[in-house]
């Protein structure tokens, strides 16, 4: 069957194609070329006044895992959400249904989960399988565990340390890494409660440089195409920008990409001791080709963090609103800490952060390096990024919230001088094209023929930019008509991202034997097969390319 | 001629450790653990089928075909306003399916344990708290309190697996110090003192609150009053030089006494209290009939982890209103569809309730159910996913003979 998307106003940045009236074809959940049609057309859709983008991705979102549900089990009371069409569950921690149905609502059709514990894999993908609509994957979380951080500290060969990040990624059927808080989650077991960039563990004697400089150095030599997804050390302190600038250099120059990047940027000046540090990391960013990032933008309101940073939550936990939290050691690989949190527009320090994620994004001069995301649910819920994306295309929308902040707010930021409004063109890189390029996704994110049919057909009639980001007219998810006018049309199940770079087979016999001796499970109860994920996870995965054979 | 062979790592589905290096031989469709001493043989082999007519469905009494009580079940369900959905222990996919099923005919859904997971769910949902898992204490635990009577009977391979494993990354395991703390028997603290260091506080459970706060305050008393002072003095020299304290129990310890809740946060504060200077964590053993497999599942599908209603398109979650023993003792549900695949103990059944139960083929029951359907045993005849204790680590379940019994997930789909 072939659908015509007819006469829409195409925004195709991969292709280089902006605000440009075209039709675009699908057949079988692909898009085609008009050449290689040789069938009738059987639907035509008029996309006439119509905005046509690719589906938008999100590539920092925390959807799944042992830390999400902690996180609706702990905030039962804020299920009190009442809309017939959902569930009762609150947007901070929604259920999986939940989940899907706000994303397509939203024209979102991929999403990413960066914060993926091997040892809780299984059930991760088991809960984003239930996720209905979007497809989805997982950074797995390396850095921190004890086996990696023994081959760092006995100076193993990068060729091993290689083998052990390619095995990881495939027993766990992820599509990244992710490192957080390098070193700094297994110190905490050792009752450690920070570690700097150039501060040794004591019982592993590295650093988070050593370990952020392996990783990125396996993940180059391995072809994955996303860089090192870092949650640098010290989250959240004020003076942080400082590490995050030595965290950037202890990539070595290769591919890094650096999460939250808005809890990373903060200075310790003023009366206050805490500043926005936006503009040094602001230039580093704009200097350094292999950088990228997403900002983590903070949303006035109720939410709950959930990180893998039990170092930083359990330091936390004393700002807990309302006063619960929960904090966990995690099998020998990492831990997690959830803390309900309420960022407050009367607070200098959140009024700061809000301006802090804006002035990153309104100083970097590439939207292809800079994600938007809010580090769901920890700035706040991804259902915020209409008022995200308005509050960076509308710069009078932005000051007057700006100005309603507390006084002394404009005494430390840049912001009001900031009269930059993002166009169109950079909102689509941003969402789409941006994010499956880092992620090498090469059907997603754009329109060349081959690509997966996942298409977000916004209103360009509807003046309020939120309005119209917030609800497309039409949502079109593997060639299917999933969302019309706001609703649903049809129930479909994604598939889940993953790479599987080369790995030398003879680690999972050393594996076995430390999974034996160290272990609760065995290394064949570890390892899910890409049958298991079908049969039993309930999502079918799909294999991407890397970016080259494996090199050293 | 029976078709024999060896099976090296069978994941074990009936308690909570799930432990998966179970050694079977198969002789046709029996088996027999190889495991030498295993503690938990008996419990695996009571799979065994007794006879082949157990593999059949039982309508009021008589032996039925598949279909005719699938018949009788639709019908009864199109005439009850008010379905109970009871789970006695299921995998994921029997939970999945109970999911769809409860949203069809707008049913109740209630966990047997449901009473004890969510004592442990107050724990963080009222207060801070602060957890591990299973292969943290085996490779950073040093002192491990162990709180309660019968913990290792209830998750009998807690001791070597974890608490006394031979192996561990951090801890030297010889001068592993284990401090039991209530009423454990004679011989169940002789046998950890073979390869522990072992202090026994023979103490009145409930007194446990009081002992968490003399160990809170550190403090020297000549009269500690639930403990004699060396004891005291011998806990808190211990404890002081740990690296990585655990504290350990079951919920079903303190069932009886007077209140469970108040022991359970006196010592999760305790060990929230514990890690403003040192590091520790809590590692409550829960979860020996898919107790986790439920309330994972449930929870992000629901926001709830039990005791829910499901009304069209959403649901309602109440822990008062929708209690099975309180639905079942006020007579306010129908019909109560019973999943039980885990244990073939006698379940309690109603009989003033009409009782359908997707259950074990081996399954016993105080009196009749109306309809029985025996299913597979995850793990056994069919693959399937558990969730661990630690709420961390899930198992994927692989079949080890074929029977030709249904799974849940076949029964329930075709009900819906």
């Amino acid at each position: 069957m072939i659908t015509l998307l007819k006469s829409g106003n195409v925004y195709d940045p991969q292709n280089k194609i902006f605000n440009v009236k075209k039709d675009i074809y699908i057949e079988d959940g692909q898009i085609i070329d008009k050449k290689s049609i040789t069938s009738k057309i059987d639907k035509v859709i008029d996309c006439n006044n119509k905005i046509v983008m690719p589906g938008a991705i999100d590539m920092h979102t925390h959807i799944g895992g042992g830390k999400v549900n902690i996180a609706r089990l702990m905030l039962e009371e804020f299920h009190t959400e009442q809309n017939p069409n959902f569930d009762s569950t609150a947007i901070i921690a929604p259920s999986t249904i939940k989940t899907g149905l706000k994303y397509i609502e939203m024209g979102y059709t991929s999403c990413f989960e960066p914060a993926l514990l091997p040892a809780n894999a299984r059930q991760a993908h088991a809960e984003m399988s239930d996720i209905p609509f979007i497809d989805k994957g997982g950074y797995v979380l390396l850095g921190n565990d004890d086996y990696f951080l023994d081959l760092v500290r006995k100076k193993a060969s990068q060729s091993s340390i290689n083998d052990y990040i390619a095995f990881v990624l495939k027993a766990t059927q992820c599509i990244g890494v992710k490192v957080v808080n390098p070193g700094g989650i297994n110190a905490f077991k050792f009752n450690q409660r920070a570690l700097d960039v150039d501060e040794k563990s004591k019982y592993y004697d590295t650093t988070p440089r050593d370990i952020v400089s392996v990783l990125t150095r396996g993940i180059q030599d391995l072809g994955i195409p996303h860089p090192l997804h870092v949650h640098c050390s010290n989250l959240g302190v004020p003076g942080n920008f400082l590490s995050t600038i030595e965290t950037i250099k202890a990539a070595n120059g290769l591919p890094i990409h650096l999460t939250h990047i808005q809890f990373q940027s903060y200075g310790n000046n003023g009366d206050r001791g805490f500043s926005s540090a936006a503009v040094e990391i602001s230039n580093y960013l704009n200097k350094i080709p292999n950088l990228t990032c997403d900002v983590g933008q903070i949303m006035f309101g109720q939410t709950v963090t959930m990180s893998g940073d039990s170092m930083t939550q359990h330091k936390n936990h004393k700002h807990a609103h309302p006063h619960k939290w929960m904090c966990m050691d995690i099998e020998c690989e990492a831990g997690c800490g959830v803390v309900p949190f309420k960022y407050k527009d009367k607070s200098f320090v959140n009024a700061l952060q809000w301006a802090i994620g804006l002035e990153i994004f309104l100083l970097a001069e590439d939207p292809w390096k800079v994600f938007l995301t809010t580090d769901h649910p920890n700035g706040g819920p991804f259902t915020s990024y209409p008022h995200l994306i308005k509050l960076l295309m509308d710069k009078t929308f932005r000051n007057d919230i700006l100005h309603q902040l507390p006084e002394g707010i404009l005494d430390h930021t840049i912001l009001h001088t900031l009269s930059r409004e993002y166009t169109l063109n950079e909102i689509a890189i941003m969402t789409r094209s941006a994010p499956a390029k880092i992620l090498g996704l090469s059907k997603k994110g754009n329109f060349s023929h081959g690509s997966d049919a996942d298409i977000t057909i916004y209103d360009k009639n509807i003046k309020d930019i939120e309005e119209m980001f917030a609800h497309p007219s039409i949502v079109i998810k593997d060639g299917m008509v999933v969302v019309e006018k706001g609703k649903i049309k049809k129930y479909i199940w994604g598939k889940t991202q993953t790479v599987a770079p080369e790995y030398d087979k003879s680690i999972e016999k050393s594996l076995g034997k430390f999974f034996e001796k160290y272990h609760t499970m065995k290394l064949d109860n570890y390892i899910i097969s890409d049958d298991e994920m079908e049969r039993l996870v309930g999502s079918p995965v799909n294999i991407n390319a890397c970016k080259h054979k494996r090199q050293e | 001629m029976r078709t024999q062979k060896k099976i090296k790592d069978l994941v074990c589905p009936f308690c909570s450790l799930h432990c998966d290096d179970i050694k079977v031989s198969m002789n046709g469709n029996r088996f027999k653990v190889d495991n030498k001493n295993l503690i938990c043989a008996k419990k695996i082999e009571k799979s065994n089928i007794k006879n082949s007519s157990q593999i059949l469905p039982i309508i009021n009494n008589k032996t039925s075909t598949l279909s005719e009580a699938l018949k009788a079940i639709k019908k009864n369900l199109l005439d009850h306003r008010e379905i109970l959905l009871l789970n006695h222990g299921v995998d994921l996919s029997g939970l999945r399916s109970m999911l769809s099923f409860a949203t069809r005919y707008n049913c109740i859904i209630d966990h047997i344990n449901s009473k004890s997971l969510f004592q442990n769910l107050n724990l963080m949902q009222r207060s801070g708290y602060m957890a591990t898992s299973l292969t943290e204490i085996k490779n950073r635990a040093d002192v491990i309190i162990v709180f309660g009577n019968k913990i290792f009977e209830k998750s009998p391979r807690l001791l070597d697996k974890v608490l006394q494993s031979k192996n561990s990354l951090c801890t030297d395991v010889r001068k592993k110090e284990i401090i039991l703390v209530g009423n454990f028997n004679t011989s169940a603290v002789q046998h950890i003192k073979k390869n522990s260091k072992v202090t026994n506080i023979k103490l009145d459970l409930d007194k446990i609150p009081r002992l968490m706060r003399l160990l809170s305050s550190n403090e020297t008393l000549e009269n500690p009053e639930v403990l004699s002072k060396a004891d005291l003095n011998k806990i808190q020299k211990i404890i002081s030089k740990s690296k990585y304290l655990v504290a350990t129990w079951t919920n079903s310890d303190f069932s009886t006494a007077k209140n469970p809740e108040i022991i359970i946060n006196s010592i999760s504060k305790y060990i929230v209290s514990y890690n403003a200077t040192k590091r520790g964590a809590c590692a409550p053993v829960a979860g020996s009939l898919g107790d986790i497999t439920s309330s994972q599942a449930l929870a992000w599908m629901t926001g709830f982890a039990s005791r829910i209603k499901f009304i069209g398109t959403t649901f309602q979650h109440d822990r008062i209103s929708y209690d099975s023993n309180i639905l079942i003792e006020n007579n306010n549900v129908d019909v109560i569809l019973h999943i039980s695949t885990l244990n073939p103990n006698k379940i309690k059944l109603n009989k003033n309730i009409y009782n359908i139960v997707i259950g074990h083929p081996n399954s016993v029951f105080d009196h009749k159910p109306d309809i029985f359907i025996p299913v597979g045993i995850p793990g056994i005849d069919y693959d399937g996913i558990m969730f661990r204790t630690d709420n961390v680590v899930s198992v994927a379940l692989k079949n080890i003979r074929d029977i030709k019994l249904p799974t849940t997930e076949n029964i329930i789909n075709q009900l819906s």
